[in-house]
């Protein structure tokens, strides 16, 4: 990792192949045609996907979107706020992405000023620290 | 047995999968917590009619879904209450609301109770969802298997601001000592915790469809997708189901 993507495309599916994930586009649509209902849609998209990520890829892709149909209907259905540490780090990207929109949005509660004053300092450290993550995790990785 | 044989699919499915789906329909056919074998695998038909429900189409297109009023088309072995939490959650859970949970709570439904059907619904949702994803037909549901609920509420569970009580890291004791993995406890993997046999559910699906709790901090971590094309994956269906979370 450590490169850069653009997470436009997680709330504007045309927006993916701009992301700079490997085969975006493929996989957006396929995601959408599993969730969207309709059939023969979902008999191109899946065309599609094999075509760009092999059989392998394709079974995996079905696998996390059941995952997350799943997860959303966990969160929703149990009105679970969003984790302190989550919400304080994404305030910015929820924002810019357009998901504070949402309706369970409520689920959350307002944070409080000095809650938001510290993610607002923390917010510029974090992708340092994932890089250093990183990093650690490659060098554990080739012992 | 033959469940979740995927010798005629089109494409290759690697065996963990399989293997995750027979033990999630062992225990879908079990007693569970607060529901029989037969009322578990009675939600798991209706989280299919769910789909059929003019109900709820007609609902998903009205302002609000409070403004339609009637029945649903359900299979008919469950009571009313948990045919909506059923219905609703597979329809439309980016519209739940917490008078909407509470208005259930206020019929004969336990929070226990909702919590376990929410647990046997997304279940089935996920495997049901993988099922189409590769163009196979839903796996026939399992045979219920006889035996009473064990009707055991944890003890650690705990009002956190969610509307279902949760077991917080530092009460996962005693039998829910090994709900949890350190350090990895997301308000998601705690949601269903009022019911510990679907959290331990929920991990061993995860594990399998998705990652397990220790690679979920390994960034790196991916199949033959790689990480940033999974949680592109994961993105993206939050955001068409508009979930905040």
């Amino acid at each position: 990792m450590g490169t850069s993507a653009d997470l436009h495309g997680v709330t504007d599916g045309k927006a993916a192949a701009g992301s700079g994930v490997t085969h975006a586009a493929a996989l957006v649509s396929f995601a959408e045609a599993v969730v969207g209902g309709d059939d023969e849609t979902l008999k191109q998209a899946r065309a599609e996907l094999l075509g760009r990520v092999g059989p392998e890829g394709l079974v995996d892709a079905a696998a996390v979107v059941g995952n997350f149909q799943r997860m959303v209907r966990i969160a929703d259905g149990t009105g679970i706020p969003l984790d302190v540490s989550l919400e304080m780090m994404t305030t910015e990207l929820r924002h810019e992405l357009g998901i504070d929109r949402f309706g369970s949005a409520v689920n959350t509660p307002i944070p409080s000023r000095f809650r938001r004053t510290l993610g607002r300092w923390l917010r510029p450290l974090a992708m340092p620290a994932m890089k250093r993550v990183l990093a650690l995790q490659a060098r554990w990785a080739r012992r | 047995m033959n469940e979740f044989s995927y010798a005629d699919a089109a494409v290759p499915v690697r065996g963990d999968l399989p293997a995750a789906y027979r033990r999630a329909w062992r225990r879908l056919a079990a007693p569970g917590t607060w529901w029989t074998g037969a009322e578990r695998v009675a939600i798991a038909a209706e989280v299919r009619q769910a789909a059929r429900c003019r109900l709820c189409q007609q609902r998903k297109l009205a302002l609000s879904p409070e403004l339609v009023d009637g029945s649903h088309e359900s299979v008919g072995k469950l009571p009313a209450a948990a045919v909506e939490v059923i219905h609703r959650v597979v329809s439309e859970p980016a519209r739940l609301t917490r008078s909407w949970f509470e208005k259930q709570l206020a019929t004969r439904l336990t929070d226990a109770q909702y919590v376990e059907i929410i647990g046997v619904v997304v279940s089935v949702m996920s495997i049901d969802t993988f099922q189409r994803g590769l163009g196979l037909p839903p796996e026939p549901l399992p045979e219920p298997l006889p035996g009473e609920p064990s009707r055991r509420r944890p003890a650690g569970a705990r009002a956190e601001g969610a509307w279902v009580p949760m077991i917080a890291e530092r009460r996962a004791t005693g039998e829910e000592s090994d709900l949890y993995v350190k350090g990895r406890i997301a308000n998601v993997l705690r949601a269903l915790s009022l019911v510990p046999e679907e959290v331990r559910g929920l991990r061993d699906l995860s594990a399998a469809q998705y990652l397990s709790p220790d690679q979920l901090v390994d960034l790196r971590a991916g199949r033959a997708l790689d990480r940033a094309q999974m949680e592109l994956l994961a993105g993206r269906v939050s955001a068409l189901n508009e979930c905040f979370y």
